[in-house]
Formats: C-alpha cells, structure tokens, sequence
C-alpha cells in the first residue's frame, strides 16, 4: 500500500504561477517506476512540456526533486536535482539537469515533499512560502534586485531562522542563461536560475516540521548506516590518503583525502589540530578540505571548518575565513565552496592557477565566491573563465567588441591578476551589462553564435577543455579513457557523473583496482591506469554503463554522485571492497518493499532512457551517433604527437572510439548506427508509452530494435 | 527514583544523622544532593510512605558535552537521534538540536557582526540537554509528574505512559530542549539513549562526548527565561523547602 511506504514523502507539489494553483499529487502513485530526483524531472517533461518550448517560455516547468532517501541519515544525502528544459545547451535548449546539495532538499521532504514542481509565470516577482502543509505564493517586489545573501536574511527573518531559502540574485532575475539558484550560502544548482527568473519567481523558502519514516527494521537500519559509514573514504570517495603514514598500507598524493595529523582548521576559535587515527569514524570530516586540495597548504590557516550537506560527513564544502579580502576587496572575511566554484575567481586569471600567486589566488577565490554565489552566476564547470581567457587573450574581443566597450574594462587589472577585475566583470555577466557581460551571460554557444566564431576554434583547442554542445569535458579521457569519453557524449550540458572517476581515481594500486574491477564489472580489462590506455573492450564499455546507470540512480535517490558509488573502501581486511548493492540495500530498508540491485540498476536505465527519450524527441531526429555523441576533435591529437596507447598520453584513437561507442550501444541494446533505443527496448524497460510516442513520429530507429 | 519521597523523612533522616540543629527545610537544598541519593539506597522513603510529591531528582549521572568550535552542522546527530531511537529521520523530534542553530546561530537571523551559524562566523552552538540538577525546569513544570529520572543514568526522562501533552515543560526550559511528539502526542527529551548516547556515536567530527555530568546551567546565558508554572501540588512540595518570605522555617 502506497500509504505505508518509507522514504518518500508521499506527495509532490505543483505550484502554477500563472494561476497561483496550489495542488499536491501522490508521488508513489504517479512516480514510483521512476523514484524521484531526476526520474521524476523527466518524466514530468516528457508527459508535459511540449517538444520545442523554451527554457524561458510559461510552457517550461521547473522540477525540484529530491529522493527516497534524502533527508535520512544516509552518508552523502541531500541533493536536489533542478530538472527542465536546460537554457545553455546549444545550438537548442534541451532537456538537463542542475544539482544543488545543501539542506533544500531535506526540507523539502520534512515539509512533506518528493518533490516541488513549478509551473507557468506569476505576473509579478513572488517567492514561495512552503511551510509544511501552508504553501503561499507571496509578493517579492521587496527583494527584486537583492543578492541572494540579503533574499536569504529576509526571509529567514519572515519565515524564522530554520528555514532553507533557494533563492536566485541579479542574474537569475535577469533571465541569464548562466544564472543559479542556491541554497545554505554556497549550495548552486547551474544553469536553472534564469528559469526560475522568467517566471518571476524569486525564491523558495521551505520549513519543514515533519519526518522521513523508515519503514525497515531500524536496528538493521543502524547497522548499514554504520556500514556505510565504514566504508567511506573522503571526498569523491578516494580511499587512500594523499600521504605515507603507518596507518595506511597505501597512499596516493593525488587522493583529496588530506586531512593529516598536525595540519589544523586554522581560522577556527581556536584552532583545531587533526589528531588521533585517520580511519576513526568520529573523524571523517577532518578527511577532505577541499581549499587545501585545491588551493595548496596554505589554505590550512584560513580554514574555519568543513561544511556542506545535510547528513553528509564527508564535508566538502570548506569554510575559509581570509580578513585581508574585507579591507581590500569589501566583501566579507567568510566564504565557502567546493571544486570548481571554490576556485570560481582565481580561474579567471592563468596567472594565478597551478599553485601561482600565492596569497592573491586565495583571495581572488574569495572574491570570486562572494560575486557568484551573491549575484548567482554559473561558471558552467569552469567554461566561463576558460572562455573569457580565451577570448581576450586569442584576441576575440579587441577585435570583435566596440572600442568604448572594450576600454571600459579594466584589462589592466586582470594583466596583474588583480582580483579587483572580478568586481567589475561578474556584475557585467550577472546583470547582462553591454555586449561582453550578455554574451558570457548567456554560455558558450552564445559566443559562437553574437560573434561568428566557428566551434571548432574551441572544439580543437584542448586548453578549453570545450566538448560539445556549449559545455565543457567532465572526468572524460584525462581521467579514464575511451569509459569517460563515452560518459561525455551522453549529456546535453557537461557529463555530472562521478561514478567513474571516483573508482578510477580511489588511489588504490592499479592491481588492487583491477581486482576489484574483476568482481565488479567481470574483467580487470574494464579500466586502465589513467595516462596509460588499451584499446576498448566491452567490460570498458560494461563500466561505462554502470557509471552511467548509478548516476542517474543517486540522482533520483537524493543521493551524492561526487561520492558514490562505493564499491571500494579504506578497508584492507575488505581486500578494499566496498559494497554494489549499497543503494539497494537502504531503499529497500527505507520503504520497507524489497528491492535488488539489479531491480534498482534497471530503474537507473529506465531514467537515464527516458533522458535518451527526450532527447531524441527535442532534436527530432534519431541519429543520436552523428548527431549528438560526439567528441570534440582535441580528443584525438596529442601536443607533443604522441600516439593513442602509448604511457603518459590521453590522446585517443578514433577508430577505437568508435568501437568503443559500438560496445557501449550494445551494452545498452540501443541500436549501433544511430545510437538510439528501438521501440522494444523502451518497452522491456517499462517504457513502452515513450517508445511509441517517439515511433509515432518516427524517432525509432529503422528496424525497429 | 526518590520523587514520592515525602519531605517529612528527610526531617527524620536529618535529625537521625544530627544534622537537625542546622537544617531547614531551606538550608537543606544546600545539601549534597548525593545524601538524598544515600538516603533513598537506605530505602527511607519506604519506609515513611508517601504523601506530596518530592519535586528534587537526583543528579544524572552523565551529561553531552558538546564542542561548538568542531560541529560541522552535519545534523547526523539529530538523525541517529530520531532514526535509531524512533525509525524515523525528523529533526524536529531530535533531543540534540542542530537544526536551529546552522543557518544563523541561536540569536537569529539579526544580521551584524555576532551571528553565528553558515552564515554568520560559522559556529555552530549545538542545543544540548543539561539534565539540569534541582530545580529540573521540565519536571518541575510537569503537572503530571510524568518527568523522571531514569534509574540507569539519571537523565531527566519523559514517560510518554504519564505525559498528557499539555506542552508546560517545552515553555519551562531556558533552553528550548523539549521536543514534542506530534505522532504520539507526548514530549520528549534526551534520555541519554540509556547511557550510550547515539548523538555521540554519529558526531564524525567528535564534537559530542558523553562526560560524567557537571552543571552545565551556570555556563553561558539561558536561550530564553523558561515559564516555570508548577502544578499546585508540586508548588506545595516546593514550600516544604522554600518557605514564603515573613515565615518562620520549619524546625
């Protein structure tokens, strides 16, 4: 009975803005064949967003999901998956996804909701009032033009101050393609903030008195709790730590396992020394700090704490605290992030990236994280600045931007790597200012389209790091070969998936990895040491697909795809094993209806078709292999020539490529020319609806596979 | 354990132990509360029966002590409190409270330089229970007596069997400590899980400890002044000791 089942909430929310229709509807019901997160944002914009509607039309709707498991304590819950009709994709906006983890999406589920699902445009600006069952659509005229710190201070005053704002700032509201929306100061969701601004929709505050029920035994519920817990590594579930010590048998200095005894959280009152065992479970958050990974040893002393998502102890969110950026800069001594948007300032400038600057590529992070995670701009992976260094050092912009304009900035400050550049070029980009800031506003293939530069400029340029379709590489062939590489034909923005990289690069011994590898996906051929490939094989491929089907999982499940899976751990009397049934084990646990891993992993393929699905029906056209799979040309040259297979090098080979695609469509029973799933397919997987919706208009392959 | 203790024998047992040239039923709260625990072993309060209702509980004998310089406001903690104890993930239930205090700190969302929390200094100021000593806020307030001390460890406990929810002991504490069950109905509070405290086991920051209890209420200020309204019979059990001002002290 649908009543009974733990995990979810149990209700889904639909908000119309254009009517101020309130509504709920029974997740189970309506969604449970495709669980929640990601599942249901698809299929919400298969049943009901039209092929060919804008990201910025009323027709596009706005899915806020969470998962079965979010809100529990589950290691590394707490995502939101933002699902619509994706404004950066291009040459045309497709179906995609942005994620944010913070403490939206428990919430969320504590207020009583999978998922929130907004439709239409309110006439004016509004924010959303969600406390438990009381949702009102309330004015926002007050808050139009605020950042998001102040949106959040405001209503957190109106709402108290245990609620969780998503809110957008000026570029959100200014419809910028590249806007975000965020939560709990640094928690972005890319790319979806500029919806949320065409439909006037300011914000979303969420209070949430309510529970998560686990259904199961709750004693066996603590133990695979404890269990996972034991399992964990740190950030992106690397098992090793970054350095030698007698407590390990392994260490690998690219491992963001950092946390060292002696090093200290230097900024916090007063410090705290890393201490005692490095495997003790009452100290995984001393593991990861993500500004020491990425900005060097210094970033020690300027490190409050880790932070990061509900329930997550991996902590990957670090908090610096650096005063000189207050007298310098005028912005505040507090900041926080992790990976890319850590470093969202310092990647502007080349000087200041590989360990160069010092002291001023700290602080242009701390300027940068204020201007994005304030005014709500996205760095699409890094694309934005890659972009803006290319186009001003390449040229592109003395040449192509008016004179006036082109002056007007202060290039002589970015010359210096001065951080002050920022104060002036991300409000350009956040309030879409003159001809640079509303290029950059609006992502890549808007630099291709306003200013008649061919693709290819950046598609053979490997310093980009531009795949295809507007958006970066993400863990592609630098990391694992021909398997990333297919990872990053499938999306239409950069590839979110960690499944891969995060076993790959777990720093454990290639011999312990390919033994783990033989368990898991039947051959130790089904990954090579990054930098040193073989030809692909189907195992790659097998991997690739798992990879694939675990990503879109943990999206659906609320759960962290820059963690999991885990299927090696830190333990060596486990021969470093972790556990591939982990996901299936909780849900099942959680709603108290059994479910195996294989049951689970044909729901991951379910959704990440029906992503295929939508696909397909939004281009129209079917040949998915020429049309979209592609790989950009950087792929295969090597800047030094040297050849595909041989050590040290990433460069790979087209024809084994193509192979490698050839392996991955069987793996998938899609069909090999077009790379598309015929209409059996669809329907062995539950999908037959889909299948022939898209066999209708002819959007199946021939023969009908 | 000692609460239908009627003041009466405490007279007895002072005067057996020839303390009663100096004792009051005033000056007696001066005393160690651990006489009163020797005194109830000896099985006294047996002995002289019951009438009104002893409002003083015995010290517990362990407290979480909880180090807001390493909280990562995780809320793991509030999750094992609820999940482990209840099968259910609900922070609002959590008798540590994390929650509250992530966004901006215990004072709020008032901005300026002295808040606390994500947005604030990053500190995180985890709500704990004091298991206060006498006068228990929450059980004093109880106009069912339904707040106890467990006889393992002393932690002030609700029992859901006697609890009404009538809310009292939620606006009694100073510091916002009770939860309350909307499933059940009743209030609840850290029970100290019996003597090994889940809380403590989930911090993966060891920013919890189980410590032998200290007290814990003179430390930093109140969250709030509690609304003490004792029901009348407890209020009459308080004036066995605290005698109205003008009064003479019972001899």
């Amino acid at each position: 009975m649908a009543a009974s089942r733990g995990g979810f909430a149990g209700k889904v929310l639909r908000v119309d803005l254009s009517t101020g229709k309130i509504g709920v509807q029974d997740t189970i019901e309506r969604y449970e064949a495709v669980l929640g997160g990601a599942g249901l944002g698809y299929r919400v914009l298969w049943d009901e967003v039209p092929a060919g509607t804008g990201p910025f039309d009323a027709a596009n709707k706005l899915v806020f999901a969470a998962g079965a498991l979010v809100g529990t304590s589950v290691p590394c819950n707490g995502r939101t998956t933002i699902t619509t009709i994706f404004p950066t994709c291009w040459p045309r906006p497709l179906v995609g996804s942005g994620h944010m983890g913070g403490h939206f999406a428990a919430k969320l589920k504590y207020a009583g909701y999978d998922a929130l699902i907004v439709e239409g445009k309110a006439d004016r600006p509004v924010w959303l009032m969600i406390r438990d069952a009381k949702v009102e659509i309330r004015d926002a005229g007050h808050l139009w033009g605020s950042g998001i710190r102040r949106t959040t201070l405001e209503l957190s005053q109106e709402m108290g101050p245990d609620c969780v704002v998503a809110a957008i700032g000026q570029a959100g509201e200014s419809q910028a393609p590249m806007g975000m929306v965020i939560n709990s100061v640094s928690h972005s969701a890319g790319g979806v903030g500029g919806v949320m601004g065409a439909k006037n929709l300011k914000a979303v505050a969420v209070q949430g008195s309510g529970a998560v029920r686990i259904a199961g035994d709750k004693a066996e519920w603590e133990k695979l709790v404890k269990f996972h817990l034991s399992i964990l590594g740190a950030n992106n579930q690397h098992v090793v730590p970054s350095f030698p010590t007698p407590q390990a048998e392994y260490y690998n200095p690219a491992s963001r396992w950092v946390g060292q005894p002696g090093r200290r959280w230097g900024a916090a009152k007063p410090p705290v020394e890393l201490t005692g065992d490095i495997h003790d479970l009452s100290r995984i958050v001393y593991r990861t700090n993500s500004a020491a990974f990425f900005l060097g040893e210094e970033a020690w002393k300027y490190t409050v704490r880790g932070n990061g998502c509900t329930a997550c102890p991996i902590r990957c969110h670090t908090m610096l605290r650096v005063p000189s950026v207050t007298v310098k800069y005028g912005i505040p001594d507090m900041a926080q992030n992790t990976c890319i948007a850590l470093q969202f300032g310092r990647m502007f400038f080349k000087g200041l990236m590989a360990g160069k600057g010092g002291e001023a590529a700290i602080e242009a992070c701390m300027v940068g994280m204020h201007l994005a995670d304030d005014m709500g701009v996205w760095s699409n992976y890094g694309q934005l600045q890659r972009d803006l260094r290319k186009l001003y050092e390449g040229g592109y912009l003395k040449a192509r931007l008016g004179s006036k304009e082109y002056a007007s900035i202060p290039w002589d400050k970015y010359d210096r790597n001065d951080p002050a550049f920022l104060l002036d070029l991300v409000p350009r980009i956040a309030n879409r200012q003159g001809e640079l800031g509303d290029v950059l506003s609006r992502g890549t293939g808007a630099i291709f389209d306003t200013w008649s530069i061919p693709e290819s400029d950046w598609a053979d340029d490997h310093s980009t790091t531009y795949w295809k379709m507007g958006h970066p590489k993400h863990h592609a062939n630098e990391d694992d070969g021909q398997c990333g590489v297919i990872i990053n034909t499938q999306y239409n923005r950069d590839a979110q998936c960690h499944s891969h990289t995060n076993f790959v690069r777990n720093g454990l011994p290639l011999a312990v990895q390919k033994k783990l590898a033989t368990d898991i996906w039947g051959s130790p051929d089904a990954l090579d040491a990054p930098g040193d490939y073989t030809p692909a094989n189907p195992y790659k491929a097998r991997r690739a697909k798992w990879s694939l089907m675990r990503k879109e999982l943990h999206d659906a499940l609320g759960v962290c795809n820059w963690m999991g899976p885990w299927v090696a751990s830190p333990r060596w009397e486990r021969g470093y094993a972790g556990d591939d049934s982990l996901e299936s084990k909780f849900l099942s646990l959680a709603t108290g209806r059994p479910m195996d891993r294989e049951e689970l992993d044909r729901a991951g393929e379910r959704i990440f078709t029906l992503h295929r699905a939508l696909t397909i029906r939004d281009m129209g056209q079917v040949d998915m292999r020429a049309g979209h799979d592609t790989v950009p040309p950087w792929v295969f040259e090597d800047a030094k020539g040297a050849a595909p297979f041989t050590k040290g090098t990433i460069r790979m080979d087209r024809a084994d490529i193509g192979r490698a695609m050839d392996f991955f469509y069987e793996a998938m029973g899609w069909d090999t020319a077009t790379g598309a799933p015929g209409k059996a397919r669809y329907a062995a997987l539950g999908l037959a609806d889909v299948g022939e919706g898209l066999a209708a208009a002819g959007l199946v392959p021939q023969d009908g596979k | 354990m000692i609460r239908d203790v009627p003041s009466e024998w405490i007279e007895r047992a002072a005067q057996a132990s020839g303390l009663e040239a100096e004792l009051s039923r005033r000056g007696f709260l001066k005393l160690s509360v651990c006489a009163l625990s020797g005194l109830a072993l000896l099985g006294l309060g047996d002995a002289f029966g019951a009438n009104a209702p002893l409002v003083i509980l015995d010290n517990a004998k362990g407290v979480i002590l909880a180090d807001p310089t390493r909280c990562v406001g995780c809320q793991r903690c509030e999750l094992a409190c609820t999940e482990f104890n209840d099968g259910r993930a609900q922070p609002s239930l959590s008798r540590i409270k994390i929650a509250r205090a992530v966004n901006f700190g215990p004072g709020g969302p008032t901005g300026g330089d002295a808040m606390h929390g994500d947005w604030g200094d990053g500190l995180i100021v985890q709500g704990v229970c004091r298991q206060c000593p006498h006068p228990v806020p929450c059980a004093t307030a109880c106009p069912q007596n339904a707040i106890k001390d467990d006889p393992q460890t002393g932690a002030r406990v609700v029992d859901p069997a006697a609890c009404v929810g009538c809310r009292l002991c939620q606006r009694a504490c100073p510091w916002d400590m009770l939860s309350f069950d909307e499933q059940a109905g009743v209030a609840t509070k850290c029970f100290l899980c019996h003597g090994r405290p889940k809380c403590v086991e989930a911090c993966p920051a060891a920013a919890l400890r189980y410590v032998p209890w200290r007290d814990l209420t003179r430390d930093g200020g109140m969250l709030r002044s509690g609304l003490s309204a004792p029901s009348p019979e407890n209020a009459k059990a308080c004036l066995d000791c605290h005698v109205p001002a003008g009064k003479t002290a019972v001899k």
